[in-house]
């Protein structure tokens, strides 16, 4: 009888650290992660607070979380709800800084430069966010700071203006294996896609090579032989991603309140040429510009992969390598 | 309807044979039927997405939990066994008791049979990594190719020298000192071995020699050497001594339990005794390797550190603290309920249950959570976000605190099970110079211990730690309260040479409780608030002051009940069924503990392959959660100690029925921890 009662008895100790496992899931409602929504928006900030932005190790908002490591961002006992504070706080950054922060500012700053202002009684150990392991991205970090606006203000997604090592570290990826195509493509059918302005995809309309073609975007004649696979990649699937110098786009608010988006394409002391996507160039006179923003936001369209099949898409990148 | 397998009968086939005929007709099924089947299912070879490839449809990451984890115990057992069996077997030699030689011979033949399924599970490990994470092991292998060499040859060495070990016993039974010493060669070759896989391990969680793309930039070495190399190795080694003892000791439980004579349970009853006791020798300085473990993980990435204790995986240490509080709690309940079979023990036995209440209490402790997911219900209940009290507990520095006080507690119950049957104590002036001068050099070596970190934290800038010029003072009260322990062992040796041993042994073991548990645990709170950077010091000095309490006093109590007279011999076999039930437990709750910290320090990298440079993009890179750990950590262990009690069951076929004890010393002496026999034991 003796190795069916070690076998029971083994069976039990076994079962009870299984039984004890399933209560801790119970009782602290874990569960896989939920696929994150694409875009800037709350919705996709509250998520990441409270899941791989790993905020919620460190911080409670109120009542919600018990993590005490950094300062609770709800109404607690260092200070009002996080909107109202950072107002507050980048009122206080003049001291430090010669001039006010707005609270976006704050937050912005708050987030990605957390030893810039470290809050007392706390230690300066938050991490660089946009970095491995944690590597937030532009979009998803814009939507955490959208998310702290909505507690106790406003959202603003205008006022969100990242700072550029944000976005040079979401351009870092890591290269573990020669990169190759999924489909080789015919470069011959995409020359065809690439210069058919009646196509789905008129990218001739906006992009030169062997000088035929728009000026709007940059110049692709050589691109194969200055930018790798992944990088046109990356250009024609998330082109806002990066966007080459001298081809940003610039929202203008004029005086008389009209709001243009396009590409500058000269200007001097006291005019600008600017381009719409509708390839109409506006002549502007600087004193007749009420506000001027460059835009995070590419000019190229963002839906290339709902405009072309993946045939398409190889065939189009296929005739892309042959420009070096 | 029933059917069975009817073997043809064969003259000269025994019943073993028809069984193995019989199994290997199911192995062959198994080997070639299956994986056609498979394949056919599949339609084909699997396609790899994201890096990653299924296993015949299933989960990657689980088939590669269920190999890895199965492989890190059998290695666990290949390395910590052999460990086991060379002291047992210097033991054996010193003592000139055979019975310390049998057990070591037994345990290296499961070695030999052990060996080879750790072999193929490692080969199946590989593979597994090959064929479902082509992307990750492409990567590995260009960093760390060089090593790959090594380590196949490291295991060559290895297996050449187990093979010499176990055949030679015989031959070499007249050349010993030779023969312990290819044991040390045998552990040497498994210590390179395991130090290689640990590189390969701790890189994954902390790389080093990479450029900020993720590029490998730096040399084998540099990545070998990373910043976790070495707290794993202390860790792993250290586990694999515990793991081993608390294998024997359930092995020896099991026989016990099934044994039909008095000379196979006094046996089996000795064996399981010298299993656990150097299951809990090693156990004791676990939580220290743990905690360095622990912090060089804060150190090395702060995210990963905070998510440790206080994130995603805080539940999975409150479990741990549960298994580890468990396996301390049932040690004592293992040496309280010997007790029973050593004359003049009635005169100890009422003080164990002081010490389980402590032990209650300190585990209790140790469980306390810090962070907690509350609803607003809950916190309203408890006063706040943590209780207003109890929270406390849930700081590291109580948790130090307690850890201390359960080895202190733990040792105590060591050193009451010794003096168990002794009584007319030889005084040391009566015992010569050898004595004296084991004294005064085991008090030595607690006064370098302690000097030597009192010189570092005097001389310890407050910026290299973190702090600023006024934090000075928070390390300097460490350093003096070092200074002050050396002076109480200074006295202590003092005393225990002018024959007041006992007082100097009260004395000691109060500064360390005093010093270790009950100042720098008050002290860990202030740190925490003030120079939260110093805890780790703080830390440090509370282990060493506890060392130089085990140090001393048992250094103490071996010169003390020396030459003592018994009250009578230890009455091996006559002990409780439910004392074996204990040490099975210990075993069971050892190996679920190594699979749940397997799953925290490999699941600690969440999303990566490669923490911060290779990210896991498959559909599987996430964190299970507890209860689906718990799950596959449960079957894992159930299946690992099904194949060793397989493996054990196997490797005593050929056994002799009964144990047959020297003739001239059936019972043989006892074991104390000097591994000193003491006087007056045996028939």
């Amino acid at each position: 009888m003796a190795p069916f009662k070690i076998l029971a008895f083994t069976v039990v100790l076994i079962g009870l650290f299984i039984w004890s496992g399933n209560g801790i899931t119970r009782v602290s409602g874990e569960g896989s992660p939920l696929a994150l929504g694409e875009g800037l928006s709350v919705e996709n900030g509250e998520q990441i607070f409270w899941g791989p932005g790993k905020c919620s190790t460190c911080h409670s908002i109120g009542s919600r979380g018990s993590s005490v490591r950094g300062p609770n961002l709800g109404q607690s006992d260092v200070g009002p709800i996080i909107a109202v504070r950072a107002e507050e706080r980048g009122r206080a950054r003049e001291g430090d800084l010669g001039r006010t922060l707005t609270a976006t500012e704050y937050l912005i700053e708050s987030v990605t430069r957390p030893s810039a202002y470290v809050v007392d009684g706390f230690k300066d150990e938050m991490p660089t966010v946009y970095e491995p392991p944690i590597s937030l991205g532009p979009d998803q970090l814009g939507s955490v700071i959208l998310y702290l606006q909505t507690l106790g203000g406003v959202p603003d997604p205008a006022s969100i203006v990242l700072p550029a090592e944000v976005r040079q570290a979401a351009g870092r990826v890591a290269d573990v294996e020669a990169w190759a195509p999924y489909l080789d493509g015919d470069s011959v059918a995409g020359r065809e896609i690439f210069f058919s302005l009646e196509g789905p995809t008129p990218c001739a309309k906006c992009h030169t090579v062997g000088g035929v073609g728009g000026d709007i975007g940059p110049d692709l004649s050589a691109v194969s032989g200055t930018r790798t696979a992944q990088f046109i990649v990356e250009s024609i699937l998330e082109p806002s991603a990066v966007i080459a110098g001298g081809y940003e786009s610039v929202l203008i608010q004029t005086t008389g309140g009209r709001i243009l988006d396009g590409v500058i394409r000269r200007e001097t002391a006291d005019s600008l040429w600017l381009v719409t996507a509708d390839e109409v160039e506006y002549g502007i006179a600087v004193e007749g510009i009420a506000r001027r923003r460059l835009q995070e936001i590419s000019f190229m369209p963002g839906d290339f992969a709902g405009l072309i099949s993946v045939t398409q898409f190889h065939d189009l990148l296929s005739y892309l390598r042959t420009l070096q | 309807m029933t059917m069975r397998l009817r073997l043809p009968s064969c003259p000269g086939i025994g019943t073993l044979a028809r069984r193995a005929l019989c199994l290997g007709v199911v192995a062959g099924l198994v080997l070639f039927v299956l994986p056609e089947a498979l394949w056919a299912a599949q339609g084909g070879a699997p396609a790899v997405e994201n890096g990653v490839r299924t296993f015949f449809g299933l989960s990657p990451r689980a088939t590669i939990w269920v190999v890895a984890q199965l492989h890190l115990l059998f290695a666990a057992f290949v390395l910590g066994v052999p460990i086991f069996a060379v002291i047992v077997e210097f033991i054996g030699w010193r003592t000139g008791d055979q019975r310390y030689d049998r057990m070591a011979r037994e345990f290296v033949k499961l070695l030999t049979v052990a060996f080879a399924t750790t072999a193929a599970l490692g080969g199946l490990l590989a593979f597994t990594l090959f064929g479902l994470y082509p992307a990750f092991s492409g990567y590995f292998i260009s960093i760390f190719s060089p090593s790959l060499f090594i380590y196949a040859a490291f295991f060559f060495v290895e297996t050449g020298i187990l093979y010499s070990y176990y055949y030679s016993w015989d031959r070499l039974a007249d050349r010993k000192g030779f023969h312990i010493a290819l044991g040390v060669l045998l552990n040497l070759a498994g210590t390179i071995l395991v130090f290689i896989s640990n590189a390969w391990a701790s890189y994954m969680m902390s790389p080093t020699g990479v450029d900020e793309t993720g590029t490998f930039v730096g040399t084998t070495m540099q990545a070998v050497a990373n910043p976790l190399w070495m707290p794993l190795n202390i860790h792993r080694l250290l586990g694999n001594v515990a793991f081993g003892g608390f294998l024997v000791g359930a092995y020896a439980a099991v026989k016990f339990l099934a044994a039909r004579t008095e000379a196979r349970r006094a046996h089996y009853d000795w064996m399981g005794y010298v299993g656990n006791f150097i299951g809990l020798a090693a156990l004791i300085p676990l939580p220290f390797a743990g905690y360095y473990l622990g912090r060089e993980i804060y150190s090395a990435s702060p995210v990963m550190g905070n998510n440790m204790m206080g994130g995603a995986f805080s539940w999975t240490f409150i479990l741990q603290g549960l298994l580890v509080g468990l396996l301390f709690m049932i040690g004592n309940y293992y040496l309280w309920s010997g007790m029973n079979r050593i004359p003049g023990a009635e005169r100890y036995q009422r003080f164990v249950k002081y010490f389980n209440v402590i032990l209650i209490v300190c585990v209790a402790i140790w469980l306390t959570p810090r962070n907690l997911p509350l609803s607003a219900e809950e916190q309203l209940a408890l006063g706040g976000q943590v209780h207003p009290l109890l929270g406390y507990f849930g700081l590291m520095a109580a948790k130090n605190a307690v850890i201390n006080l359960i080895i202190l507690t733990t040792f105590a119950s060591f050193l009451l099970y010794r003096r168990a049957n002794k009584t007319d104590l030889v005084p040391l002036s009566e015992q010569g110079g050898a004595a004296k001068l084991v004294l005064v050099l085991s008090g030595g070596l607690c006064l370098v211990l302690l000097g030597w970190y009192a010189s570092v934290l005097f001389t310890l800038p407050p910026e290299s730690v973190g702090l600023g010029p006024e934090g000075a003072v928070f390390i300097r009260i460490p350093a003096f309260l070092l200074v002050a322990t050396m002076l109480a062992v200074v006295l202590c040796v003092g005393l225990a040479l002018r024959d007041r041993g006992h007082l100097a042994q009260v004395i000691y073991v109060a500064t360390v409780a005093l010093a270790a548990v009950g100042f720098l645990g008050v002290y860990g709170f202030v740190v925490m608030v003030q120079a939260n950077p110093l805890l780790r010091q703080v830390a440090a000095t509370q282990w060493l002051i506890l060392m130089s309490g085990l140090i001393l006093v048992t250094a103490i109590d071996v010169l003390l009940f020396r030459g003592a007279r018994s009250l009578g011999a230890i009455r091996w076999g006559e002990v409780t069924a439910r004392s074996q039930y204990a040490l099975i437990a210990l075993c069971v709750t050892t190996v679920l503990t190594m699979g749940l910290m397997g799953f925290v320090r490999s699941g600690l990298r969440e999303g990566w392959h490669i923490y911060g440079v290779l990210r896991d993009t498959s559909e599987w890179g996430f964190t299970p959660t507890t209860a689906v750990m718990t799950q596959m950590v449960g079957g894992i262990t159930l299946v690992f100690l099904a194949a060793v009690s397989f493996l054990f069951w196997l490797s005593g076929l050929n056994d002799p029925e009964d144990v047959i004890p020297r003739a001239d010393n059936p019972l043989g002496p006892v074991l104390d921890p000097a591994g000193q026999p003491t006087a007056g034991e045996g028939p």
